[in-house]
């Protein structure tokens, strides 16, 4: 059986799908795949969004900052342009996520 | 396309937010009555000592009720880390003073977190903190009473015997 990926949203270096069939998200960035179920998507989502990039930049490293990632042990040294990049794709991935939410429960949810 | 985030997460970002700050400062509140709880049993006072012991443990059961709530909810619950407490004290009034202290800012921030629930429209949550309302109406009313005790029966030795003799004898009896 095929398997389909709904895609979310996209910046110019990293895209965001979602597998209805396995639930996981597909995180592709900078020519790097990581797979993540929805509490890891959005802990990993809180994580870029509490990066301060005005404290990041003004810190005697400013170059690169350090996110583990438990769940795939994965470690990603992000530069402040990864940041801002991923800041933007789950700014605009999750805005459309609760847009789906949104019509799932305005319209399909409703007719059940 | 499936609604995913829906089906795996309840709480809005905020919400979380603000149930982490709060376990922290019951997890604050729980380390303060400790160093309380140390003082008056150094000073000789055994009966407010158990008071600020079950205070303490109090405090910690309302800590892990957060706790469980986020955990519950498939969200990020953190474990805090908790800052020094006062562990010196001028006198016996001055323990039970900051006692109410406390209680009044628990009250002021479950207070906050109802706004903020009810701004964002999560009524789960907001039902969920209806018994931390309830239980801070207690709190301020046994902290109040225990001050009480000091006015009624001043501070002399023979005063201070007598707040000992009644302090674990204070009940909130809900208007009853």
């Amino acid at each position: 059986m095929e398997i389909t990926k709904e895609h979310i949203y996209s910046t110019d270096n990293a895209s965001l799908h979602q597998c209805d069939e396995s639930e996981i998200y597909e995180l592709s960035f900078s020519g790097d795949t990581v797979y993540f179920r929805a509490c890891e998507l959005i802990t990993f989502k809180r994580k870029i969004q509490k990066i301060d990039l005005a404290t990041l930049l003004s810190s005697e490293t400013p170059d690169i900052e350090i996110i583990h990632m438990p769940h795939c042990d994965r470690l990603f040294a992000l530069t402040t342009h990864n940041i801002l990049e991923l800041k933007d794709l789950f700014a605009g991935a999750f805005t459309m996520l609760e847009l789906n939410s949104v019509i799932h429960k305005q319209l399909i949810r409703k007719v059940i | 396309m499936k609604d995913i985030l829906r089906r795996h997460s309840v709480l809005q970002d905020e919400v979380v937010d603000i149930i982490n700050k709060q376990i922290k400062m019951e997890a604050q509140s729980s380390a303060a009555y400790l160093a309380m709880a140390a003082w008056c049993d150094k000073a000789g006072y055994d009966n407010c000592a158990e008071h600020f012991f079950k205070q303490s443990d109090q405090e910690r059961e309302h800590q892990m009720k957060f706790f469980h709530y986020l955990v519950d909810m498939e969200c990020d619950a953190v474990s805090p880390s908790v800052g020094d407490s006062q562990h010196e004290f001028d006198k016996l009034r001055s323990v039970f003073e900051k006692q109410l202290e406390m209680e009044i800012a628990v009250t002021d921030s479950i207070h906050d977190m109802v706004r903020v629930v009810r701004k964002v429209g999560d009524i789960a949550t907001e039902e969920f903190l209806r018994w931390f309302v309830t239980e801070q109406i207690e709190e301020e009313y046994v902290a109040r009473r225990c001050l009480e005790l000091f006015d009624v029966l001043g501070e002399d030795k023979v005063g201070l015997g007598m707040v000992e003799e009644r302090i674990l004898d204070i009940e909130y009896d809900a208007g009853e």
